[in-house]
């Protein structure tokens, strides 16, 4: 049965938190239970729905599902290894595993995508999906963007990134690498892009660092003094993996607490520093990366000290870094982006020696090639409407292009997102919309032992390989046993229990045996403004009481109250949001 | 008739027990509910060495006999654990799945014996001598006469290695920079320290000198139980390695809580958190001194003895600042003994 009621559609909004938490709206549950059965082909497929690049995101996610988990609620226990179980579908797949797409007829459109970085593939992959004519132009000599350029190869190989970039272009996306979009030598205008093609779509990422303020001790405000000892971390990732020979003092200082800053910490580590510290402006609980990675990178020796922001350097007499200056911080209330703030206590200066500054403190778009000119917010990024179309007709943008920096999922799901919106405008309507399918479930899918199973923790290299010559993949991957006990830990939120009132018999066989608060005698239920339910409104009297509910946000999803029921009035459901074609 | 406040105390080391013992004199009505992952009632965790000398009856430790907490109308409640504060609505998320409100929450959770993450993967053949329980653990491992390696050091390890040697064990310390924590010391100071350790039977191998641990392995059978490899080829064998590096303070619970934490639960000067109803002492809070322009962590019997009556005081309506309560500089005397604040505690 398919369905676009408000109140299945805000069901499977509201109770499916990993899901919802994707910027990618990956089928978390239906692809953990399939791993739990063994599938993991299957799996995968799951995953390559939504994001086409499961082996990569399985390894370099920021997890956001994560932190959403139901089993992570308070009293529940740590949160299922979602990215793990992404990771170990890919890797734990049959070796001649074929990968399904669903092809449209071809269109006869031609569109141009700048930039073949996360946004720009997931967009390519699927605008080729819906028939259109692709090509891909791409600045570097390789495709893959920040995957490739940004984030080191012992956290994403690069035979895993070639595969999975290669099967998203393989359906006639033409790639073009080393062709450059603007004004310069061999570069091609934006203008004549878009007179060649039906739509053309930016996807640039977003790769010039930001500036910091350092003065000079002795000196006056300014930026950062030329220094062969203070680089910007992103431009020193860059560097190294276009192959260039790069170098680290003994002492390394990182400014910053996003990925690249702890990934310069790493690899400044491989590459013979004795002494790696990242300064932090608040604490290591408010910066936006995994606590796996925060883990990992201490293991190796990176140290983190917090409430601290760096406001100068201090050279030798030859020009070479000798010391950064900060200043002590404390922290203030939180920003309206989430982020806590960071005081600085006048007067609390220090100095910290070092012989290395690498500065990692985020990323701006480069956009000066944009002609004819559009329309740019407040941080000088492209403005675009709902379908990702900027102030030029059929110039659409996407991804951290647009947002600014942002992860690796979210810039998937942008793309994704575009790629839709775009089509829609060449087509003159959607073609896909999102419906929820419910199927009926014969019996529990879990049982309440699996609650008690621990979390799968990732196995890794041993340091000493690590750091030696070969620098080999940090994070081996679960075996297929792990994969299953981890599996078997999701609650499956998809699953929707549900007491049929007609014949309940109100013999509270199933409040008994309920595990937690999660089935509730109610007066009656909310519903919210979009039609959806709201809020359960609990009954204190027998005589007030309207239904027997099960309250879904509580449920664990153990089965213990289906297999009470004397009278099988229980009913268990999978509701799961699927794309249809528009008729 | 109004309803007495609750007052619930996470932690009973020396500051939760300090501040509950406060609590009960100023409001003889309150309701005092005190929370421990620990299966015993308070004791006294500096005396713990004392179980190689022959002490090993749990009702030795204590101190305050179980019918205390009755007596005072104190709820303790052993074996528990906090999974989650809720700032807002007031409420603390307990392990079984119990949720247990509060008027005022003092955290005195202190802090757990820290482990290098380097070292986690060797977790398993490690010893620890928080408890009363490890200390028992690592009593039974050891032979007469056994071998005990210390990683670290740090003033509690050395307290028990000092127990040690006396006892009749062998004792190697693999000294690096946390030996002496929490004491800073100069690099001479440090030189006379360790000749002083040296001095009284503890052998000293200087990790980084030796290429820092390259391994811990399980010795092979009717050998001693662990192997250490260093990074330069020395190995050595012990039948217990305890690692000993310091605390971390245990805040884990409190994240997403709302209070501001850096490595430690951030106070001002009178203990009180980010939340106007949460107050924090002891080893999990770092306190702002005005002295050294910074959040900073005063360790020690005494200091976090004060602390606990100084969170009770100011739960109660008092407003007063955290004054140290002891020196923490490290002095030799004449040549040939160490004295520690720290290992002042009788």
């Amino acid at each position: 049965m398919r369905s676009e009621d408000p109140r299945d559609v805000g069901w499977v909004r509201q109770n499916i938190p990993c899901q919802s938490a994707c910027p990618a709206g990956t089928n978390v549950p239906a692809y953990i239970g399939a791993i739990a059965a063994g599938r993991h082909g299957e799996a995968y497929e799951i995953n390559r729905a939504a994001n086409v690049l499961p082996g990569v995101l399985g390894r370099i996610c920021s997890r956001p599902c994560e932190d959403a988990c139901r089993h992570g609620w308070p009293g529940n226990g740590e949160a299922v290894g979602i990215c793990n179980l992404k990771r170990a579908a890919a890797d734990l797949k049959h070796a001649g595993h074929r990968i399904t797409e669903q092809l449209y007829a071809p269109t006869g459109k031609r569109i141009a995508i700048v930039g073949a970085g996360p946004a720009g593939v997931a967009a390519a992959h699927d605008l080729s999906v819906l028939g259109h004519d692709v090509t891909v132009l791409e600045r570097e000599q390789h495709f893959g963007g920040m995957l490739r350029y940004g984030i080191p190869e012992f956290r994403l190989p690069r035979d895993i990134l070639d595969i999975e970039l290669h099967n998203a272009l393989r359906l006639g996306v033409d790639l073009r690498c080393g062709q450059g979009v603007g004004h310069g030598p061999g570069e091609i205008p934006l203008a004549r892009l878009l007179e060649q093609h039906d739509a053309v779509l930016l996807a640039a990422g977003c790769m010039a660092p930001l500036p910091l303020q350092l003065r000079q001790a002795g000196a006056g405000p300014g930026a950062a003094p030329a220094c062969p000892d203070i680089e910007h971390g992103l431009p020193f990732l860059v560097a190294l993996h276009r192959g260039q020979s790069k170098s680290v003092g003994r002492r390394v200082a990182v400014v910053g607490a996003g990925f690249t800053a702890l990934d310069c910490a790493r690899v400044a580590t491989r590459l013979g520093a004795q002494q790696v510290t990242i300064h932090i402006r608040t604490a290591e609980e408010y910066i936006p990366v995994t606590k796996e990675e925060i883990f990992e990178a201490k293991r190796e020796g990176v140290r983190i000290k917090g409430l601290r922001t760096p406001v100068g350097v201090v050279l030798d007499g030859q020009g070479r870094l000798t010391g950064v200056e900060f200043v002590q911080n404390r922290l203030g209330a939180w920003r309206p982006d989430g982020r806590r703030q960071a005081l600085p206590i006048e007067g609390s200066e220090f100095v910290e020696a070092c012989d290395t500054l690498l500065i990692a403190i985020g990323q701006k778009t480069v956009n000066d090639f944009i002609e004819p000119q559009v329309e740019l917010d407040e941080w000088q990024n492209v403005r675009v409407g709902d379908a990702g179309m900027t102030s030029v007709r059929g110039l659409f943008a996407c991804g951290d292009f647009v947002t600014g920096p942002s992860t690796v999922v979210e810039a998937i799901g942008r793309g994704r997102h575009a790629a839709q919106g775009l089509d829609a405008w060449l087509m003159g309507k959607p073609r896909r919309r999102r419906v929820v399918r419910i199927e009926p479930v014969q019996q529990p899918l879990r049982e309440r032992s699996f609650d008690f199973i621990a979390r799968q923790e990732m196995p890794t290299a041993p340091l000493h390989e690590r750091l030696g010559k070969d620098r080999p993949e940090v994070e081996i991957g679960l075996d297929a046993q792990q994969a299953v006990q981890e599996a078997r830990r999701c609650y499956l939120c998809n699953l929707h229990y549900q007491i049929d009132v007609d014949r309940c018999i109100y013999c509270r066989a199933c409040i008994e045996v309920a595990p937690r608060n999660c089935i509730k005698l109610v007066q009656g239920v909310d519903i919210l403004d979009d039609g959806s339910y709201g809020s359960l409104r609990e009954a204190r009297e027998w005589n007030q009481v309207g239904a027997i509910w099960i309250d879904n946000n509580e449920c664990i999803r153990c089965g213990a109250c289906f297999r009470a029921c004397p009278v099988k009035c229980i009913a268990i459901t999978r509701n799961e949001f699927v794309e249809v074609d528009t008729p | 008739m109004t309803r007495p406040r609750h007052h619930v105390i996470i932690g009973t080391g020396v500051a939760g027990n300090q501040a509950t013992r406060t609590l009960r004199q100023r409001e003889p009505d309150a309701r005092i509910s005190l929370l421990t992952l620990s299966a015993l009632p308070f004791y006294n965790r500096y005396d713990l060495p004392r179980v190689f000398r022959g002490v090993h009856d749990w009702r030795e430790f204590l101190v305050d006999p179980p019918s205390y907490y009755e007596d005072q109308r104190i709820e303790l409640r052993r074996c528990t654990q906090v999974v989650n504060v809720d700032a807002q609505r007031k409420t603390l998320a307990l392990e079984h799945n119990e949720t247990l409100s509060y008027d005022t929450l003092l955290v005195a959770s202190g802090g757990r014996a820290y482990l290098p993450e380097e070292l986690s993967e060797y977790r398993d053949l490690l010893d620890g001598f928080t408890s009363f329980e490890q200390a028992m653990t690592m009593q039974r491992k050891l032979p007469a006469g056994g071998a005990v390696a210390i990683l670290g050091g740090d003033m509690i390890g050395l307290d028990l290695a000092r127990t040690l040697v006396d006892t009749g064990h062998r004792v190697m310390l693999v000294a690096g920079k946390h030996t002496f924590w929490p004491h800073v010391e100069t690099p001479e100071q440090r030189q006379a320290l360790l000749g002083v350790l040296q001095s009284m039977g503890i052998e000293i191998i200087d990790a980084e000198a030796q290429g820092g641990i390259a391994s811990i392995q399980a010795g092979a059978r009717g050998f001693a139980a662990r192997r250490l490899v260093f990074g330069k080829g020395r190995e050595c064998t012990a039948d217990v390695v305890l690692p000993s590096f310091g605390l971390a303070p245990a805040v884990e619970f409190m994240i997403g809580s709302g209070v501001a934490i850096e490595r430690g639960l951030l106070v001002s000067p009178s203990l009180r958190t980010t939340d106007d109803s949460i107050l924090a002492a002891g080893d999990v809070c770092q306190i702002w001194s005005e002295a050294d322009n910074r959040y900073r962590f005063f360790f020690g019997w005494k200091n976090v003895r004060a602390m606990g009556e100084l969170a009770a005081r100011n739960l109660t309506g008092d407003d007063e600042a955290f004054e140290p309560a002891q020196d923490e500089t490290l002095h030799i005397h004449d040549g040939m003994t160490i004295h520690s604040p720290f290992w002042e505690y009788a």
